[in-house]
């Protein structure tokens, strides 16, 4: 049995598959989404991808593993902000889209090879509060108000 | 090896009052929860029913253990259908949460006995249900999803 550490969350989005691919990689909508943040890459295999926090910082960087829009996205991803987050390494990123009739299911896998991780525990805090505020960006039109900007307290 | 948890967060733009009485009331629940509905008077100690449209007779059944509006809900958590009334009840705990303009919504479910099939039927159910909830208190209209609808027709049908 896999007992490493991982965050698996599932959310189903009344948006087309297309859409929500284009929200989650797209800066017009992550900036709404996502604590202000976008994110840069050529989204191929093995490009660089990275997160940038609104004052300059990289919040998190890794690399392209698989990318088949818009239904599988893997990449790596390092915290770069915070240093003992940062010494954990590189854990693994998947997105998976399912179009089912007019939703979307969405199923997220946050996972680290280490037997212990503050990083993974961190992402699970995060994850529930991003993915709900796209979940209302998309069906609604907006986002979560606590979800548009880097929190103040956030250093 | 531990014994399974389910654990769940969601964040809703809405009162934790209606959020209370979404978990609590028949008419709302039926907006949601595919056609299903719950069924209490929610005093401790009261039965609990989760009629279910597609099992006749076949209601998920539980007590309440906690009930405090608008912050915590709990009952117990007893499917009767599809091989799993041999299981005893599991326990569900919600717990609402007041965060500026919107609510943080967090479901536990435990209590499982090991290798539970109750376990593995409410990790796909909750995430489908909080999801519906969600849309139904932000865009007064739930979701149900193909597979949920494809199950119930199984269900319903003649094979059966």
């Amino acid at each position: 049995m896999n007992d490493k550490p991982q965050f698996v969350y599932v959310i189903y989005i009344r948006a087309t598959a297309e859409k929500l691919w284009r929200a989650l990689i797209d800066p017009e909508f992550t900036r709404q989404y996502w604590a202000g943040t976008w994110q840069e890459s050529d989204w191929k295999v093995g490009a660089p991808w990275r997160i940038m926090i609104p004052d300059g910082r990289i919040a998190d960087a890794g690399e392209i593993v698989e990318i088949e829009p818009p239904r599988r996205l893997v990449l790596t991803w390092r915290n770069e902000f915070r240093p003992e987050l940062r010494k954990e390494g590189y854990s693994r990123l998947t997105y998976q889209l399912e179009q089912q009739g007019d939703m979307v299911k969405l199923s997220l896998t946050h996972e680290i090879d280490r037997p212990e991780s503050n990083l993974i525990e961190a992402v699970a805090q995060g994850w529930p509060a991003i993915l709900s505020s796209l979940k209302s960006l998309l069906e609604t039109g907006e986002s979560l108000e606590a979800t548009r900007r880097w929190p103040e307290n956030m250093k | 090896m531990s014994r399974p948890k389910f654990v769940y967060v969601i964040y809703i733009a809405s009162t934790p009052d209606k959020v209370f009485r979404a978990l609590t009331s028949t008419e709302m629940s039926k907006q949601y929860w595919s056609d299903n509905y719950v069924e209490s008077d929610w005093k401790v100690g009261s039965p609990f029913a989760l009629k279910l449209a597609r099992h006749e007779k076949q209601d998920i059944t539980g007590e309440v253990l906690e009930c405090d509006p608008p912050r915590r809900l709990a009952y117990t958590f007893h499917p009767h259908h599809g091989g799993m009334e041999a299981e005893g009840a599991s326990r569900v705990v919600f717990e609402i949460e007041s965060l500026g303009d919107q609510v943080k919504l967090t479901v536990t479910h435990d209590g499982f006995q090991e290798g539970s099939k109750v376990f593995e039927a409410i990790s796909q159910g909750w995430p489908h249900v909080l999801s519906s909830l969600k849309s139904y208190l932000e865009s007064g209209k739930g979701i149900t999803a193909p597979w949920y609808r494809d199950d119930a027709k199984q269900v319903a049908g003649p094979a059966r």
